[in-house]
């Protein structure tokens, strides 16, 4: 009984920190209609910032205290609601998504730069760690009844914030009709502004509080930004509205992770299943979220690129492999090759992305879960490298991807995008870490492909390969966006309502369109996997992930070639430019990312949309002097570039897709 | 037993109740209107006729089987399709790309051989939109789209044609052109429900006209009965008390269309 008793207080303690996050999590969301998926890092941040404060600088606890909670963390949230949320579509739900991702990945990037140095960072407990009184023979830490009393005091305040003041009724009015509350007067994005101001301030609290418990240990960048899927699980539970719900679940999430931490002994497979209770609690959660309900009225058209003809995208894509064979002759450096290849493989990932949300506007954060699979399954089906294990892969890989999205066939939007991320964790931990496939520092050793007939013996040949199997499966992916499976995912995109209508089949669409993805990610896993010659578990944190999806969002979500800078950006420029800094700035590709897909996850055409829109401008402003330079004039004169938002189109309405416009 | 009945439809949401027992009826080869004031709860009544709502009690029937469970896209198989009062054209899509994406599906779910490319043009002839054929969707005038989402929804050949206030957004010229294209597709043996507002349309082309007011289905009849049915002037007028001569409700409810 004592134990139990013990084993409730500490459950309760845990609980009581995801009830902070995730009420922070919830007021932001009802309010401004934008899902923070910063909101760890957020809370990161603080904790950092508190330890500079508090320790590196010596300050008093309360001093550090009030400037991080009360002043640095609203002003953080203000600024960043003011900068970057305010001009938000909150139905956009993709760009949010890209925004607040792009926020997070930001966040690391700068917190891994400015505390730079490795070191032990420990927030001391605030009353140290023999501060406890006993209640019935039982310790408990002055830390866990700070943490049970501040979760206690945050819902008191929050009900009459919410129920008693003026403010609060206008938020619950915002809440209900935005539109209708503007025009009686009240100030919407004031109130907004308020509402990222208390998310942060409440992250900043949760932060805090986890970094400095007893099992604190050490600040680390990403656990602490990763707490925050605990927080989701918990406000998931409320369905992002209800805040009493959103605290039962965060205290029960913190009570199931206490029993099963002090009752049950986990072994063998399920030996990493404690961290994951959480997610694993969220996946429940969204998986008995009731059907998204088929909407007329929320039809939008996306922009999206003009696609090349088959003609084009197979010249083009022969042009790439040539000149790819052109420019390795020139480089020297090992090192530059071997990035190369990894970014290349990288690039076939992110056509998985193009295809899965750049043409089937489907969004899933777990595309880095299926390479890693297809690494190691590769290894296991071919151990010579036999081409035919490439093409078991793919099977495997899109059978997986069909049955991992089974059970999530009914989502949309915002729970899709959770469930997929819960994936993603849930499979870093009960599969990557396993000892036996690749966890615990085993490394994993992956084949190269072996062509009967070819010798690929060289990292240079290797090279070329792989720019061959991209170029082929982006001239796939484009004659699938040209053909009729393609016009019917465009279709779904703009309007599943009248899709269905028309007697389409939402359900089977997006299984085959998943599955089509996959098998993508999982090719390439195998040739990342093969550039490596081993894999580990590391080589597949998520984060790395989000990055990937960030990155084809920047280039440009609709088009190929948009994936394949996206991964030479991430294995190779990245790279290349942090070695050519001070170690400091090791993970400034994380900041480069983030602070890109903030401005521009804004165009939906990316980097590519804008640059062959200059390009664009430039040859109309040219045959204004130059008739003779005139770009041929548009089948129908309606059909205007600006309709593409940047987009180009020249006589046959075809851009060259797989080499950027600029090399034209 | 009728191409589409609905038998005590009624739809609730929260404390509000959209539509109260509501029987309809739609036959092959004649055009049925549905009208009402605003609000009445028509384009609820359409979406549970095509399944994007389920109904609180209630059930539809087409062809005499009950369709009520039964999801969206095997209705549209069984030949039910329809076009919105809120657009929804596929707006990244060309105009023929719209209609073809359509004749692509029911290729798919019929497994008939259909020269695609032949039947779209027929159908972009078809609604006279053959020269908007290379326009983005997006692009469209409101007239246009709705002509587009009709060339969509005829490419499923379906045997009855929801249609959602198609004659808004069409010119006067447009309007009686498109009355014609109604009667000729009736001729054809499609059956056709209709929601419109324009009461010149309504009364030249309908058949057999219900009315709906606040949920309920007040009057049922042809043109001539429910241009005289005194619930259908009160309902239009908010009157209840004075009789309203047929000129004035005539008058009236043209106003509100204009």
């Amino acid at each position: 009984m004592q134990t139990f008793f013990s084993f409730t207080v500490s459950g309760l303690a845990v609980g009581a920190i995801y009830a902070i996050a995730a009420t922070g999590l919830v007021v932001t969301f009802t309010t401004s209609g934008v899902f923070n998926f910063a909101h760890g890092a957020t809370g990161m941040l603080a904790a950092f910032t508190y330890w500079q404060l508090r320790v590196a600088w010596h300050w008093s606890a309360p001093a550090a205290l009030i400037v991080v909670i009360a002043l640095a963390a609203p002003l953080f949230g203000m600024g960043v609601e003011r900068a970057l949320i305010r001009a938000l579509d909150p139905n956009d739900f993709a760009t949010t998504l890209v925004v607040t991702v792009g926020l997070l990945v930001a966040s690391i990037g700068i917190a891994d730069t400015i505390w730079w140095r490795p070191q032990a960072r420990v927030i001391p407990a605030l009353y140290g760690p023999f501060a406890f009184v006993k209640v019935f023979g039982v310790r408990i830490s002055y830390q866990e009844l700070i943490s049970i009393g501040l979760a206690i005091l945050v819902a008191v305040v929050l009900r009459f914030l919410f129920f008693r003041t003026r403010m609060g009724v206008a938020m619950r009015g915002v809440v209900d009709d935005r539109p209708l509350m503007a025009l009686n007067g009240g100030y919407p994005t004031r109130l907004n502004a308020l509402s990222w101001a208390i998310g942060a301030s409440l992250a900043a609290v949760a932060g805090i509080i986890q970094a400095s418990g007893p099992n604190g240990g050490g600040l680390s960048v990403l656990d602490l930004t990763f707490l925050i899927v605990n927080a989701f699980a918990a406000a998931i539970l409320g369905r992002l509205k209800s805040l009493p719900l959103t605290f039962v679940g965060a205290i029960a999430i913190g009570l199931l992770n206490a029993y099963v931490e002090g009752y049950v002994t986990l072994t063998g497979w399920l030996s990493n299943l404690e961290p994951v209770l959480p997610t694993l609690f969220l996946f429940a959660i969204v998986l008995i979220v009731p059907a998204a309900r088929l909407k007329a009225g929320a039809a939008r058209a996306t922009a999206s690129l003009p696609v090349p003809s088959m003609r084009r995208s197979v010249f083009s894509g022969a042009g790439f492999v040539v000149l790819a064979i052109i420019i390795v002759q020139f480089i020297s450096s090992g090192v530059v090759i071997v990035q190369a290849s990894e970014g290349v493989a990288v690039g076939v990932v992110g056509l998985s992305v193009v295809l899965l949300t750049g043409y089937g506007g489907q969004i899933s954060l777990a595309q880095y879960a299926f390479m890693g699979f297809g690494a190691w399954l590769f290894g296991k089906l071919s151990p010579g490298g036999s081409i035919f294990g490439l093409i078991g892969v793919a099977l495997v890989s899109a059978g997986l991807g069909a049955i991992v999205i089974l059970p999530t066939l009914r989502l949309r939007g915002l729970y899709l995008a959770l469930s997929t991320l819960a994936f993603a964790e849930l499979s870093f931990f009960i599969f990557f870490d396993q000892q036996s496939i690749m966890g615990g520092g085993v490394l994993d050793r992956v084949p190269r492909v072996h062509l009967p007939g070819l010798k690929l013996g060289t990292n240079k040949s290797e090279l070329v390969f792989e720019c061959v199997v991209f170029a082929l499966l982006a001239i796939a992916v484009l004659a699938v966006r040209r053909g009729s499976l393609g016009r019917l995912l465009m279709a779904t995109r703009d309007s599943s309502a009248a899709t269905a209508t028309l007697g389409g089949n939402l359900n089977l669409t997006k299984l085959l369109l998943f599955a089509g993805s996959s098998a993508i990610a999982g090719v390439g896993g195998a040739l990342w996997g093969g550039v490596e010659g081993t894999v580990n578990d590391t080589n597949f944190e998520f984060q790395f992930g989000l990055t990937v999806v960030l990155l084809v969002y920047i280039w440009g979500i609709t088009s190929p070639t948009a994936a394949l800078l996206g991964g030479l950006s991430f294995s190779l420029v990245f790279p290349q430019v942090a070695s050519h800094l001070s170690a400091q700035y090791a993970q400034i590709g994380y900041i480069l990312t983030g602070f890109g897909a903030v401005a521009l996850g804004r165009n939906a055409n990316g980097t590519i949309g804008q640059i062959s829109g200059i390009w664009q401008d430039m040859r109309l402003q040219a045959s204004d002097r130059w008739p003779g330079l005139a770009p041929p004039p548009s089948a129908d004169p309606t059909l205007d570039r600006d309709l593409y938002l940047g987009g180009h189109s020249d006589n046959n309405g075809e851009v060259m897709d797989l080499v950027t416009a600029t090399d034209r | 037993m009728s191409l589409l009945q609905t038998d005590k439809v009624s739809v609730r949401f929260g404390g509000v109740q959209a539509l109260t027992d509501v029987d309809l009826e739609a036959e092959p080869g004649y055009i049925t209107g549905l009208i009402g004031p605003n609000g009445a709860g028509k384009t609820t009544l359409f979406n549970v006729i095509s399944g994007l709502q389920a109904p609180t009690n209630g059930k539809v029937f087409l062809d005499g089987r009950d369709v009520t469970r039964m999801p969206v896209h095997r209705r549209a198989r069984l030949g039910l399709a329809r076009t919105f009062q809120r657009l929804e054209v596929f707006g990244s899509l060309t105009v023929r790309d719209n209609v073809r994406v359509a004749v692509e599906m029911r290729r798919r779910f019929t497994r008939q051989r259909i020269d695609t490319a032949r039947r779209t043009s027929e159908l972009l002839a078809l609604t006279r939109i053959s020269h908007l054929a290379d326009q983005r969707a997006d692009t469209l005038a409101t007239g246009q789209a709705r002509l587009t989402e009709l060339a969509r929804a005829l490419a499923s050949e379906p045997r009855l044609l929801l249609l959602d206030e198609p004659g808004s957004g069409l010119d006067s010229a447009e309007s009686e052109g498109f009355g014609d294209l109604l009667q000729q597709l009736a001729a054809e043996g499609y059956g056709v429900l209709m929601v419109e507002h324009d009461m010149e349309l309504v009364m030249k082309v309908c058949t057999r006209i219900h009315v709906l007011d606040f949920g309920r289905m007040i009057a049922d009849g042809s043109p001539e009965d429910i241009r005289r049915n005194p619930q259908v002037q009160a309902a239009y007028l908010g009157d209840d008390e004075e009789a309203v001569s047929e000129e004035e409700l005539e008058g009236a409810v043209i106003g509100e269309a204009i």
